[in-house]
C-alpha cells in the first residue's frame, strides 16, 4: 500500500513485457505455421538434434508459439505462459549461440525462412540480443505476473493475478 | 425481503472465485494445445513426405544408394580421381549461375575422368517456393540417368531455368527437355514411362533427406573429397588447382 503508484507502474511494465513477448511469439508462429516443411528444415539446419526429432519440433514449434503468444496477449495464465516462453527463448539462444560458435552460417529461421545463407548475411548478434530482450520480458512476468489489463486478474481474482 | 439475497450475492461476487473455474479453463487450453501440436506434427510430416514413397523406391542408374547422389561418370572416372559432390536444386538461381560458369569445366573434367562427379539433386526450394518443380525435375533427371543421359538432361534443365525464381517447370517443360537432351526413339518412350509413373519421385525425396542429414542446407554446395569448397573463392583456376591437389 506504501506506493500504489509504484504498483501501477509495475503493472504497466508488465503489460509492455506481456505484449512484447506475446506479440513477437504470435507473429513468429504465424509466419511459419503455413510452411511446415520450411520450418522443419530451419530447425535441422542448426544440426543439433537428430533428423526426425528436429522435424517434429519444426512442425510443432509454430503452434506452440502462437498459443503461448495468444495467452500472453490476453494476459491469461500469464506466469505459466511466461515460464514456457522464457524456456523457448533459452532454447533459441542456445541454438543461435551454438550455431555462431560452430561457425555455421544459417538464418535463425525465427520468422520463417531459415537454412544456410552466406556468411556475410548472418545476423547472430542482433538475433541473440532480441531474444535476450524477450527473455527479460519473460523473467519479469515470471516473477511478477500481475499486469495491467490482464484476464487473469479479471477472471480468477486477486490471488491469481 | 430483497435485501438478504442481494447481500449474499454481493458477498459471493466479492469472494475469490473458486479453483475449479481456473482448472477447467486451463484444462481446455492444454487440450487445445496438445491437439494443435499433434495435428501440426501429423500434417507437417505428411506434407514433407520425408523418406520418400517407401523403402521400395526405385533407384536410378548411377545412384550410390538410397538417397545417394548420381555418379555422372562412373565409366570414365580414373582410379585416383577425387570425388566432387555437387549439391544443387533445379530451382536455385545460383545453381544456374554455377552451371553457366563452371558447368562446362566440371563436365569436361568428369568426361576426362579427372574427377568422380556425384550430383545430389536437392528439392528444399519446393517448400520455400510453394511448388513441387524441384522434386519433379529431379525425378525427371533421374529417369534420364536410366537412359545414360543424366548430365545432358541436367544441363538442359539449367539452360532453361526460368528467369524468375519460383516460376518452376511444368510437366510439358520437363518432357520437352528430354528430347533436347538427346533422348529419342525407344529411349524416349522408356523415359516418358518412367517420368509419367513418377518412378523416381521417391528417390528424389530421399536425396533431399540424405543431403540434410549430411548437413547440407543450401545450394549450390560443392564438396571435394568431402571437404566444402568455398563459393566465394571459386574460380575455374581455383577449382582445377583443388582437383589437382586432391588427385592421388
Amino acid at each position: 500500500m506504501a506506493s500504489r503508484r509504484g504498483e501501477r507502474r509495475a503493472d504497466l511494465v508488465g503489460l509492455v513485457a506481456r505484449l512484447a513477448l506475446g506479440g513477437v511469439l504470435v507473429v513468429a508462429g504465424a509466419l511459419k505455421v503455413a510452411e511446415p516443411a520450411q520450418s522443419a528444415m530451419a530447425v535441422r539446419a542448426y544440426q543439433l538434434l537428430p533428423y526426425d526429432l528436429a522435424g517434429v519440433i519444426g512442425h510443432a514449434l509454430p503452434v506452440v508459439e502462437i498459443l503461448l503468444g495468444l495467452l500472453l496477449l490476453a494476459g491469461l495464465f500469464t506466469r505459466v505462459a511466461a515460464v514456457l516462453g522464457g524456456l523457448l527463448m533459452v532454447a533459441f539462444e542456445i541454438g543461435i549461440l551454438s550455431a555462431w560458435a560452430r561457425g555455421l552460417s544459417i538464418d535463425c529461421g525465427c520468422f520463417g525462412g531459415g537454412g544456410t545463407i552466406a556468411a556475410s548475411q548472418t545476423h547472430y548478434l542482433s538475433e541473440v540480443l532480441r531474444d535476450a530482450g524477450l527473455l527479460l520480458c519473460a523473467a519479469w512476468l515470471t516473477v511478477r505476473p500481475r499486469t495491467a489489463y490482464g484476464l487473469d486478474h479479471r477472471l480468477f481474482g486477486q490471488e491469481h493475478s | 425481503m430483497t435485501s438478504r439475497p442481494d447481500a449474499s450475492a454481493k458477498l459471493k461476487a466479492a469472494a475469490p472465485k473458486p479453483g475449479p473455474n481456473r482448472i477447467l479453463i486451463g484444462g481446455i487450453i492444454a487440450a487445445v494445445a496438445i491437439l494443435g501440436i499433434v495435428l501440426a506434427v501429423i500434417l507437417g510430416s505428411s506434407s514433407t513426405g520425408s523418406g520418400g514413397t517407401s523403402g521400395s523406391s526405385a533407384l536410378p542408374q548411377g545412384a550410390t544408394g538410397t538417397g545417394g547422389g548420381i555418379v555422372a561418370n562412373a565409366s570414365t572416372a580414373k582410379a585416383g580421381a577425387p570425388t566432387l559432390d555437387l549439391y544443387e536444386d533445379f530451382q536455385c538461381p545460383v545453381c544456374g549461375k554455377l552451371e553457366q560458369v563452371f558447368g562446362q569445366q566440371i563436365s569436361s573434367m568428369a568426361k576426362a575422368g579427372d574427377i568422380k562427379l556425384v550430383v545430389h539433386m536437392m528439392s528444399f526450394l519446393d517448400a520455400k517456393l510453394g511448388d513441387d518443380s524441384s522434386v519433379r525435375a529431379a525425378a525427371a533427371a533421374a529417369c534420364a540417368a536410366d537412359q545414360g543421359k543424366f548430365l545432358d538432361y541436367h544441363g538442359v534443365v539449367y539452360a532453361n531455368q526460368p528467369a524468375q525464381e519460383g516460376a518452376g517447370y511444368t510437366d510439358a517443360d520437363l518432357m520437352g527437355f528430354a528430347s533436347k537432351a538427346g533422348i529419342s526413339g525407344s529411349a524416349l518412350t522408356t523415359w516418358t514411362k518412367c517420368f509419367d509413373a513418377r518412378t523416381h519421385l521417391g528417390y528424389a525425396k530421399d536425396v533431399e533427406t540424405a543431403a540434410e542429414k549430411a548437413g547440407v542446407f543450401s545450394t549450390p554446395t560443392l564438396k571435394l573429397n568431402g571437404k566444402d569448397l568455398p563459393l566465394q573463392q571459386l574460380s575455374q583456376q581455383y577449382l582445377s588447382d583443388q582437383v589437382k591437389a586432391a588427385t592421388k
